[in-house]
């Protein structure tokens, strides 16, 4: 399975049957609270029923991934970066030596090769390689064997994103 | 000594170990600072709070590689705030990994956030092992350091310090997983639940 998920609408964006599209915009999604209940109480599931509950099995069992976010100061804005937080439910408490450093070990998530697209207007070089370390810390965690950072500006945006569906499908 | 303000940015503020941290900082900063929980939620009071003060401390847990999106709302708050003189921001931060260098791309967030808005930055305490090393033996070492930190901040002289258990990996990971383990007993779930490879039931959510 294929997931695309945005921080924004993508209107018109055509996905394949098997694969899924996730507009976060358009969801209910709190903050995490910090309460571990995943890991210590209801292992593999929030305590928190909204909508993230409908999205981070969608994010393990994927093996191909594209988000796309806004960038805030080197990171993720605010929706990817609280749904992202809430995904913690597909690690478990465990930590275990993955390339040398301790992680989390992972209950059933699969290998994958994940996309992000930031977006953004006049995103400072100095910007753009902060994320690019970030979501290389990401792949640690979210056990990403490939990943590709790609910048793009706000108008442009649906083009790009277009672009790396279709080239899921060549 | 100017004015102080501290966040903690825990998603679990009450209950959490940057608490516990800010509690030891205030002993060793010794005069009063003003104490802003993100979680709730009231940023303009803070940042009325915040004006007159020569210093801001930042204390948060690492989540998933990055500051707290809590910390993230408030730090768009701090941005779009017209705040005279911009304080000097300090951070401390602590991950549940051994390795403080698992902070370093939070701490440059923050560092960049700085540099864009015109903060001046002060001095940062990176702490490894942060979820269990308060309740060990090695506590003396976080505090060592945070009173070296402390020193640093009132002292005008930037620091940039990082501790964690002086123990193998190995060994961290046993004594980890252990601390887990009882974490996971006090409600009544055992090593193999906690184990469970399953997410939200194994079953995949319906198409939206």
């Amino acid at each position: 399975m294929n997931l695309l998920m945005s921080d924004r609408p993508l209107p018109g964006i055509q996905m394949k049957e098997a694969d899924r599209y996730i507009d976060l915009s358009r969801l209910k999604i709190r903050n995490c609270v910090g309460c571990f209940g995943c890991w210590v109480k209801t292992p593999g599931k929030c305590v928190i029923r909204d909508d993230a509950v409908t999205v981070y099995p969608l994010i393990a069992y994927s093996s191909r991934v594209i988000y796309v976010t806004r960038l805030y100061c080197g990171c993720y804005d605010l929706p990817m970066k609280i749904m992202l937080e809430r995904a913690i439910p597909v690690q478990q408490a465990f930590i275990r030596l993955y390339h040398g450093q301790t992680h989390h070990i992972q209950r059933e998530v699969k290998p994958k090769d994940a996309i992000i697209i930031a977006y953004g207007d006049a995103v400072p070089k100095e910007e753009q390689e902060l994320f690019r370390r970030l979501v290389a810390r990401n792949a640690h965690n979210m056990l990403f064997q490939s990943w590709r950072v790609i910048f793009a500006k706000e108008a442009e945006l649906f083009s790009v994103v277009y672009r790396e569906v279709c080239a899921w499908d060549a | 000594m100017g004015r102080m303000m501290i966040v903690n940015a825990s998603p679990r503020a009450p209950r959490s170990n940057s608490k516990r941290i800010i509690e030891r900082f205030q002993a060793y900063w010794a005069e009063a600072a003003g104490l802003y929980p993100t979680i709730s939620n009231k940023h303009e009071q803070a940042l009325a709070d915040l004006q007159g003060c020569s210093d801001l401390l930042l204390v948060f847990p690492l989540y998933a590689d990055s500051p707290p999106s809590t910390l993230l709302g408030f730090l768009k708050a701090l941005s779009a705030a017209s705040i005279s003189p911009k304080p000097a921001v300090h951070v401390i931060i602590n991950c549940g990994f051994i390795e403080p260098e698992q902070n370093l791309v939070a701490l440059d967030i923050i560092r960049f956030f700085c540099r864009q808005n015109g903060f001046p930055f002060g001095s940062t305490l990176s702490i490894g092992s942060g979820e269990a090393i308060l309740d060990t033996p090695f506590s003396f070492l976080v505090w060592r350091k945070l009173k070296k930190f402390a020193a640093a901040v009132r002292n005008r002289q930037p620091v940039h310090l990082q501790t964690a258990m002086p123990i193998p990996k190995k060994w961290f990971i046993a004594a980890s997983t252990n601390y887990w383990i009882q974490y996971g007993q006090k409600n009544g779930i055992d090593k193999q639940q906690m184990q469970t490879m399953e997410i939200e039931g194994g079953v995949l959510p319906p198409k939206q």
